[in-house]
């Protein structure tokens, strides 16, 4: 087990020093040269050789991509070329919004998905099925950002219920901020939602087949009991794994979501700092998030191992 | 003896595939929308007529009208062949590119195997949408960056779906049969192993036709598709938020045209994998 | 006074599209306390259908009609909430695959105790300890089998104990056990079959044994069945049923064990071994059943007559095997087995 996970660990940060690389080589090959977009075109050589050599820029690539990373481990991002603070604090600033927004989504979706995938797989073949899978395949096919607008239409413009944009941020309170994050937050949930109800139900339907279902009925549990206690903990297994994907699609959601909803978070952020230019903010930024996915792949894969003794615990034989 | 009928189960619906059908006809639709605006539309779909702007559905306009007058069916039938465009050359890309690499990763196996999956792996730690933003906020936008930005992400999905069907048919005994001929790895793969994946494929292909398209409609929807006067369902939902309050047909229309047309090729995508493989209809 | 189980004229049929299709058909079982019956037959021939039918868990569509009951109450109309009362606290069961018939992520002892704290409503501790018992019995010790262990430790032979640990839990009135060596090693099935027999006899069990081996009716149960194509063919007494062989299938069934091999091969003066024989044709499909008895097509005895009617299962009358029946129209006369069997093989290539 503790081999296993060493060498999970050692694969986990292998593929994020990788993921930094291919950024940074992507970011670095990009015609423009950041001290001129900076000082603009009229500049003079003089002024702008100063600039490169206080932004490192002088420096040969492997030593600024060093210098890059290194950063990373102690928590520094660089400093931003617009704003002229560390990426870090913008980061941060930024994911109070998205993360809670993607955290949210993730809550909603879930805890949509699964009964509905349950009850559907319990009512196989049947209307209440073929009812709920219907609207989980139009689900599938909605986009996200347009959801959005059919929810703002709905609940903010005819009823009036919530808010149809902006954040008023977390000091405003909670209740406001949650407010705010609903309406995206059902809008990333529900496509999700749709796609995760789908997986639950072929997954709860395959272990129904088991023999062990019949081996819990024939012990007397109703077939309810059986569903709910021998069914679903083992169909949920496979289910985490897609959450865990999920995850990489709700980060990447979220910075369509926050145009529609225009949310003060990382993928307005990212839309900004690429606006501007800021090639240092979209570099860091963009590593982060792929370094968040890869963090969140391996949890998963932990996850399933710590879910299926098959895995996590080895023959006594 | 008592004669009583115990019912253990209820009616159960017929196991045919309707998916496919239905998959078929909203597809078919979809394309002849597209090929039709080509040589018809009810009006000039870049005509600009600000007399009759965000006029409400009516029998003339049967989905309204835009800011700028321009009729919004006219406009959504040839923004059907952006996406077309888009998605057909972005899926072409990626199974251009990943096909090759996964029957490669197959049939030669250790390094270079390690290095495409390892490199699938990575590619995969990139949110997909996030990133072709990027590259076409960087690049510029545009049809051909769109698809650039699209395609690649579809590189990876088709060099792991090749390389998985691919490795189960080079342990067939025709494939050793042909190895024993005398055959090269690369005439194999052409004559066995590929043949042998174009289900799988066409199913995948069919789901990324469908995923390619939110895509494309997603980069059009903050600026990056394709430019104006192209008409493009994304750009129609950009402009139609400015308008929500007033206008919202505008914000309707456009996506669920999106929606219909993923919904069909999703159907389709089923329908076909129902259909060529009979061990998921057992499974359904 | 009843029976412990009795079952009348058991029909159970899946309504298909193309009209109903009867799996089973006119099948009647008595059963006291203590008894062991072993029913036998190809696959396909409805034994586990027989067994299904008895626990009330016959898949999706298919109805049963009859009377199946359990000390003079009819099981078929007993609702399901009853029923779940009765499965695993007076009928239980063993099942063939002991590789799949356990959850993989459940340890053995939860799945022990569950049916204890379903059925006798014992605390949880209490339960625990009640399985550790069931454990210690059926061969697997603490502390090397803990009852934490989960079901991927264990080796096949094992988790047939632990399965058997499960159906013996609440000390049922009826055990049915379906085919439960099969998928198990050869050195293993004997201890497994033993382990069954003692713990029948220690608790005063009732055993229906489902296999399609005859050896291990022969040695295991007082009386048997043979059912082919959803009827039962021949029942009587097992060594009734051994020493006379009325029915062409059952010779067929003998004649297709190694057993018989063994059996003839020792009286073959030639020395030469001889091959196995297997009964030509297949188990008719349940749509496409003959109208006549349902062997006739595969019978070496077969006449015009056995593909009028589907023949009824009738004593032989002979004199001492009062409870010997068939359903064959042109039954073998007892007389030498061993010999005829060699015959009928023959017959039958």
């Amino acid at each position: 087990m503790s081999r296993y996970l060493l060498g999970r660990t050692i694969a986990l940060v292998l593929t994020a020093l990788a993921a930094s690389l291919v950024v940074f080589v992507a970011m670095a090959v990009l015609p423009g040269d950041p001290a001129a977009i900076i000082l603009g075109t009229g500049a003079r050589p003089d002024t702008l050789a100063a600039l490169r050599a206080e932004m490192g820029l002088d420096q040969p690539v492997a030593w600024r991509y060093l210098e890059w990373i290194g950063g990373f481990l102690v928590g520094d991002l660089g400093t931003s070329y617009t704003y002229s603070v560390p990426v870090a604090d913008l980061v941060a600033q930024r994911a109070a919004v998205s993360l809670p927004l993607a955290v949210l989504a993730l809550v909603l979706s879930t805890l949509i998905a699964i009964p509905v995938g349950v009850y559907a797989a319990s009512r196989r073949g049947r209307a209440g099925d073929v009812a709920t899978m219907g609207v989980a395949q139009v689900g599938v096919a909605v986009p996200n950002f347009w959801l959005g607008l059919m929810l703002v239409i709905l609940f903010a413009l005819t009823l009036g219920w919530l808010p149809a944009s902006g954040f008023p941020g977390w000091e405003a309170g909670l209740l406001a901020g949650l407010e705010a994050l609903i309406l995206p937050a059902l809008a990333l949930a529900l496509p999700q939602a749709a796609i995760l109800a789908r997986v639950t139900r072929s997954s709860v339907i395959e272990t129904l087949g088991e023999d062990f279902i019949r081996t819990a009925r024939a012990k007397g549990l109703s077939g309810e009991a059986a569903l709910w206690r021998h069914a679903v903990p083992n169909a949920l297994i496979p289910v985490v794994t897609i959450m865990g994907l999920q995850f990489s699609f709700l980060l990447a959601g979220t910075i369509i979501i926050e145009n529609v909803f225009t949310l003060p978070g990382l993928g307005r952020l990212v839309f900004q700092a690429i606006a501007q230019r800021d090639l240092i903010t979209v570099q860091s930024l963009v590593t982060l998030l792929a370094i968040s996915v890869i963090v969140v792949n391996f949890l998963v894969d932990l996850a399933y191992a710590a879910l299926d003794p098959r895995l996590s615990r080895g023959g006594a034989r | 003896m008592s004669g009583v009928v115990r019912k253990t189960g209820g009616r159960r619906l017929p196991a045919a595939s309707p998916s496919l059908v239905v998959g078929l006809v909203i597809t078919a639709i979809f394309v002849a929308m597209a090929l039709v605006s080509l040589v018809w539309t009810p009006y000039e779909p870049t005509a600009l007529n600000i007399l009759n702007k965000l006029e409400a559905p009516s029998l003339a306009h049967p989905l309204g009208t835009d800011f700028f007058g321009r009729d919004v069916l006219s406009q959504i039938m040839a923004g059907a062949q952006v996406s077309i465009v888009v998605a057909v050359v972005a899926v072409l890309v990626g199974a251009g590119i990943g096909v090759p690499l996964g029957a490669l990763a197959a049939a030669r196996g250790g390094l270079v195997d390690d290095v495409v999956m390892r490199s699938t792996d990575l590619a995969f730690a990139f949110p997909a949408l996030l990133t072709a933003v990027i590259i076409t906020a960087l690049a510029g936008p545009g049809a051909v960056n769109a698809i650039v930005a699209i395609g690649i992400f579809n590189i990876p999905v088709f060099a792991r779906l090749t390389r998985g069907a691919a490795l189960g048919l080079w342990k067939r005994d025709f494939v050793l049969a042909a190895r024993c001929a005398g055959k090269s790895d690369l005439a194999i793969t052409i004559e066995h192993v590929l043949p042998n994946c174009t289900a799988v494929l066409v199913v995948q292909a069919t789901i990324q036709f469908a995923l390619a398209i939110v895509a494309e409609a997603g980069l059009s929807y903050v600026g990056l598709g394709v430019q104006p006067p192209q008409p493009s369902w994304g750009k129609m939902l950009f402009d139609a938020q400015t308008y929500i309050y007033t206008a919202p047909w505008l914000a309707i229309f456009p996506g669920l045209a999106i929606t219909i047309a993923v919904l069909g090729l999703n159907l389709l995508g089923d329908g076909l994998r129902d259909a060529l493989d009979p061990k998921v209809r057992r499974a359904r | 006074m009843s029976r412990l189980l009795e079952i009348e004229n058991l029909r159970v049929e899946i309504p298909a599209l193309t009209g109903a299709a009867p799996i089973l058909e006119g099948v009647d079982i008595g059963l006291d306390r203590g008894e062991k019956l072993g029913i036998v037959g190809e696959s396909g021939c409805g034994k586990s259908m027989t067994a299904l039918a008895i626990m009330g868990l016959l898949p999706g569509a298919a109805r049963a009609t009859g009377a199946i009951r359990l000390d003079g109450r009819d099981l078929l109309a007993t609702s399901e909430r009853e029923m779940q009362g009765i499965r695993g606290r007076r009928i239980a069961m063993v099942f063939q695959e002991p590789m799949t018939a356990l959850n993989p992520v459940k340890t053995i002892g939860a799945q022990i105790a569950e049916s204890l704290i379903l059925h006798l409503r014992l605390p949880k501790a209490q339960a625990a300890e009640r399985a550790r018992a069931l454990l210690d019995r059926v061969g697997l010790p603490g502390p090397r089998f803990s009852l934490d262990l989960y079901p991927h430790q264990l080796s096949g032979g094992q988790r047939q104990r632990v399965v058997i640990a499960i159906a013996l839990a609440c000390g049922p009135d009826v055990l049915i056990a379906d085919e439960p060596t099969t998928a198990l090693d050869v050195t293993i099935q004997a201890q497994i079959l033993d382990l069954l027999e003692d713990l029948v006899a220690e608790m005063g069990m009732a055993l229906v044994l489902i296999t399609h081996d005859l050896g291990v009716v022969e040695e295991t149960c007082e009386r048997m069945m043979v059912m082919y194509a959803g009827r039962v063919v021949e029942s009587g007494r097992t060594a009734d049923v051994f020493a006379h062989m009325a029915h062409p299938y059952t010779r067929g069934l003998f004649a297709a064990s190694p057993r018989s091999a063994l059996l003839t091969s020792a009286r073959e003066p030639s020395g030469r071994k001889r091959r196995l024989a297997a009964i030509p044709g297949q188990v008719p499909d349940p749509r496409a059943r003959p109208p006549g008895c349902a062997f006739a097509p595969r019978c070496p005895r077969a006449q015009d007559d056995c593909r009028a009617a589907p023949p009824p299962l009738a004593p032989l009358g002979a004199p001492g095997r009062a409870d010997h029946a068939a359903a064959c129209l042109h039954p073998h006369p007892p007389s030498g087995m061993a010999g005829d069997v060699a015959a009928s093989a023959e017959g039958a290539r």
